[in-house]
């Protein structure tokens, strides 16, 4: 550390913390949401958890096809708000990306696949008013999850702005990829 | 006590490095009006908190114009840290 032998008096290093601080916090609570935000999140995850259980239960080719499609709306409408929340805010939070949209927090994350075990069973057990009762009840706890984030992240945001690596993002990611095109392959 | 870092003891540099911690990059436009200063002064210590290795910029564009997109580095988040606790130290009158 390059030291600098200088030392403040009381009032001047708690002046010096409270200014920054207030700097940071007002800097978090300036940022704002695309519009639709949630709405979109929790729409794309209904649909995701929706067509994945339809399409595992019905175990030909088009089911898997129907499995894989899912995902499209999630990715287009991930990548479409994060785009929009770095263009309004003109910064990028990666806990935004990786805890809100991308379920990395773990109350989404159970949420989730709670929701999407659920949604299975009943499409094999064809309780089709079942599937989309989990996968509604799984966008909406995923987006409220995302809600409650937010909150912790307006509460203290150095804590909460940092999300998953690259590096770890792009280890989960590309076995999943590579598992939809092998399946779709393999259909 | 620990030495407070001569990097960090400018405010407006003490202000731009907290500020960083509540994001992962940030546009120099939004930074230079969160912090008050001139582009010229918020270069200065940009560049200087860079040298250090507290602090990344690169060039990117923000709505369709080139800009400076600013992050705290590893080094600079420790660096923070414990400049941070050295403050608290002198605030609660440890020797």
């Amino acid at each position: 550390m390059e030291s600098s032998g200088i030392h403040p008096t009381p009032d001047e290093a708690a002046a010096a913390l409270l200014d920054a601080g207030s700097a940071r916090d007002q800097l978090a609570h300036r940022l704002t949401l695309p519009s639709w935000f949630y709405t979109s999140i929790c729409l794309a995850i209904v649909v995701q958890i929706a067509t994945l259980a339809v399409g595992v239960a019905d175990q030909t080719s088009a089911g898997i096809g129907l499995a894989v499609a899912g995902l499209v709306p999630f990715v287009l409408v991930a990548v479409v708000q994060l785009v929009r929340f770095r263009r309004l805010n003109g910064v990028w939070v990666g806990g935004l990306a990786s805890r809100v949209v991308f379920g990395g927090d773990a109350a989404a994350s159970t949420v989730y696949f709670l929701a999407m075990g659920a949604a299975i069973w009943a499409a094999f057990e064809e309780r089709w008013w079942l599937v989309g009762l989990c996968a509604i009840a799984g966008g909406v706890g995923y987006a409220l999850c995302g809600v409650r984030w937010m909150r912790s992240y307006r509460g203290d945001p150095a804590a909460h702005s940092r999300g998953e690596s690259v590096l770890l993002l792009v280890i989960l990611v590309v076995p999943v990829l590579a598992g939809a095109v092998l399946l779709v392959g393999a259909s | 006590m620990g030495e407070l870092n001569r990097h960090l003891l400018a405010p407006a540099r003490l202000k731009l490095t907290t500020m960083l911690t509540a994001v992962s990059e940030v546009e120099f436009a939004v930074l230079r009006d969160g912090l008050g200063v001139s582009d010229s002064v918020l270069s200065k210590h940009v560049a200087t908190l860079a040298d250090a290795g507290y602090v990344r910029s690169r060039k990117g564009t923000h709505e369709g114009r080139r800009t400076t997109w600013v992050s705290l580095s590893p080094t600079g988040r420790k660096v923070l840290r414990d400049h941070v606790a050295v403050l608290r130290e002198i605030i609660d009158g440890v020797d």
